[in-house]
């Protein structure tokens, strides 16, 4: 009920709103020259590595966004992110701020200045006027730029120079939830933030995490993921905590299945006489899977199976259970399938059906 | 069997960050932390268990290359097996590289005239893609001119792409003398694991030590035409996942995958290999291709050890 509706879209996508900053610091180098540093926060980047899987090293090539820009992507629920120039106004964005599901504000962590503040304080307020129950979020990005002490400074004085401001509105926005999250688009930070962001627009999240509680407890498996394999993002985890190196080698995982698959995709045409083309209709549908044993000392597997087109579970697995109870292992993956597809099609038929 | 390796360029050209890649597994993004080289850094590594390859990193400021080619000329340059000569392909100084470069390939026909010689055009990654080759094939001609009638091998690198495990693979295939037998053995492994491909690698570096596709046109792969990077890609995959997987203070083991492309497993073939078995008979299953694996680990022990006695 919280979700906003727009009346025109065929499917009913809850809608996120990038935002940021495009700051240009002047320095006169002589008396003619100007140069201009730029300070642009990194939304474009953000979109294109999470969504169109651009290597980070080149969203240097990005040109600046100069109009605002919608992308759909569909996961378990259909997204649509909107990507907006440095500077947007709440009167230019060209649509209500209740039609939004979330407001992520993105800071360059180097970026210490009163603008990018003034102008987040600016949205919150005008949001939550017309939406109590948006979801705010402050991205403190490039954060791989500076060192651990300065990243933890500038990080809190980010943090406390927009409460600060907030209160100065107000003192009743000091109760708005805001969540602050450390980003950068070269490492995996930004999944695991983007990630409870899209979370808190699940409605169905706790059933997705009993199903992957019921599979780690059933598996012995101390750690499960339902990943969205092309954007990296997890949609739903179990219970116990998301330690950050086990999330990066799930992610890691992921990248490297999704870079075999086309390196030894044969584009020769089907051999007309291999003997299972001769009846494909009666064939089951196949999921693809795949299993890593780590540390033969210690030993651990990582399994993938996908579970929907776009949707896979990851889970760590002591490799005694992988290897000796292989047939459970297999059922309980079969049982969370079928769970997640209840799920899934549930959440279609909400998304399309709002239409009339 | 001992192999010297000659490393040389100037001075941020490279040479220490490729050779902490591939020989000691550091992440490209570690390689800016990495200072000057002072003189001669010398390393011995261990190449498919019995081959030694003794590294020599020439730092390349001027000082020391100055003194490489007088006082040092002899001890440098003798007994080498391979000079690499790294050229950064935005070096702003070529024509001062170029005379070094000359200087040094005199000192090894002097000293070590069967040496193969390969040159590098590094840091590729910093050309915008659409330029890359047009700019490589520039660099190669100056190169090629620059040697003379020395025999060379130019090659384009970058520590951000697969270009540079294709790079290393080669250089290390021209010291191992039998390599050609293995390929022979891993056609006929393939063709009883009704495998499309299989692909033996180094188990340290994950360099491609042999395939089971040979490079004549009537070879099944060329009408499967399957990605002709895709063997330094799995290496740079592979390298990428054990380093991530030590990074969690685990270590890799192998792989299995049943892709909606192929199916394929990566696992232990010898003490000092890896190899990766792809099918793409979905009738085929990985159990069958481990058991096949595990039966080929002795002749592939014995085959490798033949291997590098030349
Ligand atoms: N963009 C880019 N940078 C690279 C590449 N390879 C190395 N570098 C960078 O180049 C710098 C110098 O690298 P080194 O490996 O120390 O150079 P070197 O040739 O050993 O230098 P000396 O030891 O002084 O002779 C480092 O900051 C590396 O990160 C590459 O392929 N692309
Ligand atoms: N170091 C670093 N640079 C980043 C990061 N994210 C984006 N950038 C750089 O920031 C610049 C501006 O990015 P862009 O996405 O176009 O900003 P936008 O105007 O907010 O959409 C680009 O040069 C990116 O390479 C990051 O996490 N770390
Ligand atoms: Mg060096």
């Amino acid at each position: 009920l919280a979700k906003p509706q727009q009346k025109n879209d065929p499917l009913h996508r809850s809608k996120i709103l990038l935002l940021g900053t495009r700051r240009f610091i002047e320095r006169t180098i002589s008396s003619r020259a100007i140069i201009e540093h730029d300070y642009r926060s990194g939304k474009t980047s953000i979109l294109q590595v999470l969504f169109k899987n651009l290597p980070s090293k080149q969203t240097f090539y990005l040109e600046p966004t100069m109009r605002v820009t919608k992308h759909p992507y569909d996961t378990l629920i259909p997204l649509e992110i909107w990507d907006c120039p440095g500077n947007i106004t709440v009167d230019t964005l060209g649509a209500p701020l209740s039609e939004f599901a979330s407001i992520v504000f993105v800071i360059d962590i180097r970026d210490l200045y009163q603008q990018p503040v003034v102008k987040l304080v600016e949205f919150i307020v005008a949001a939550c006027q017309v939406n109590p129950n948006i979801n705010l979020e402050v991205f403190v990005h490039k954060a791989e730029k500076l060192q651990e002490d300065d990243k933890i400074e500038n990080f809190r004085q980010i943090h406390e120079r927009v409460m600060d401001r907030l209160v100065d509105e107000s003192p009743e926005y000091e109760q708005v939830p805001l969540n602050f999250h450390l980003t950068s688009v070269y490492d995996y930070t930004l999944q695991e933030a983007f990630s409870r962001v899209i979370h808190k627009l699940i409605d169905s999240l706790p059933y997705l995490e009993n199903l992957l509680n019921v599979f780690c407890s059933n598996t012995s498996s101390p750690k499960a993921f339902l990943f969205d394999t092309t954007s990296k993002l997890y949609v739903a985890t179990d219970a116990s905590p998301v330690d950050q190196a086990t999330h990066n080698l799930c992610c890691d995982y992921l990248q490297m299945l999704n870079s075999f698959g086309p390196l030894y995709k044969s584009n020769a045409p089907p051999q007309a006489d291999t003997p299972d083309s001769a009846k494909p209709s009666t064939k089951a549908p196949f999921y693809p899977s795949a299993s890593t044993s780590l540390s033969p000392s210690q030993p651990v597997t990582l399994t993938y199976h996908l579970v929907t087109p776009h949707l896979a579970l990851v889970a760590s697995l002591p490799t005694p259970v992988f290897e000796m109870r292989r047939g459970l292992v297999e059922w309980n993956v079969v049982w969370f399938r079928e769970g997640v597809r209840e799920i899934w099609e549930v959440e279609k038929e909400r998304s399309e059906g709002e239409l009339v | 069997m001992k192999k010297k390796v000659l490393l040389m360029g100037a001075s941020g050209s490279g040479k220490t960050s490729m050779r902490s890649m591939i020989f000691s597994n550091n992440p490209a993004s570690l390689t800016s932390r990495l200072g000057a080289t002072i003189d001669v850094e010398q390393n011995h590594v261990r190449f498919l268990g019995d081959l030694i390859l003794n590294l020599w990193d020439c730092g390349g400021q001027d000082a020391f290359m100055d003194s490489y080619l007088s006082t040092q000329r002899s001890t440098i340059f003798s007994h080498a097996g391979v000079m690499i000569y790294v050229f950064d392909v935005e070096s702003r100084e070529m024509a001062k590289d170029l005379e070094y470069y000359r200087d040094c390939l005199d000192g090894l026909s002097q000293f070590s005239k069967d040496a193969s010689v390969f040159l590098l055009v590094h840091k590729m990654d910093l050309v915008r893609e659409g330029e890359r080759s047009a700019v490589f094939q520039r660099k190669a001609a100056e190169l090629d001119k620059a040697s003379g009638d020395f025999p060379v091998k130019v090659l384009g690198t970058s520590i951000y792409d697969e270009t540079l495990y294709k790079a290393w693979s080669s250089i290390v295939n021209t010291l191992i003398p039998n390599a050609r037998n293995l390929n022979t053995h891993l056609r006929i492994f393939a063709e009883a694991c009704s495998a499309m491909e299989v692909i033996l690698f180094e188990r340290a570096t994950f360099l491609v030590i042999a395939t089971s596709s040979s490079s004549d046109a009537s070879d099944s792969v060329v009408t499967h035409s399957l990605d002709p990077k895709r063997y330094e890609r799995t290496s740079e995959l592979i390298k990428a996942f054990k380093q991530s997987c030590s990074r969690l203070r685990e270590e890799f083991h192998s792989l299995e995958m049943e892709l909606a492309e192929f199916t394929a497993v990566l696992d232990e073939m010898t003490k000092n290999t890896y190899v990766l078995v792809v099918v793409h008979n979905p009738v085929v299953e990985t159990a069958a291709i481990k058991m096949n694996i595990r039966m080929a680990r002795k002749k592939f022990e014995e085959l490798q050890g033949d291997t590098l006695i030349s």
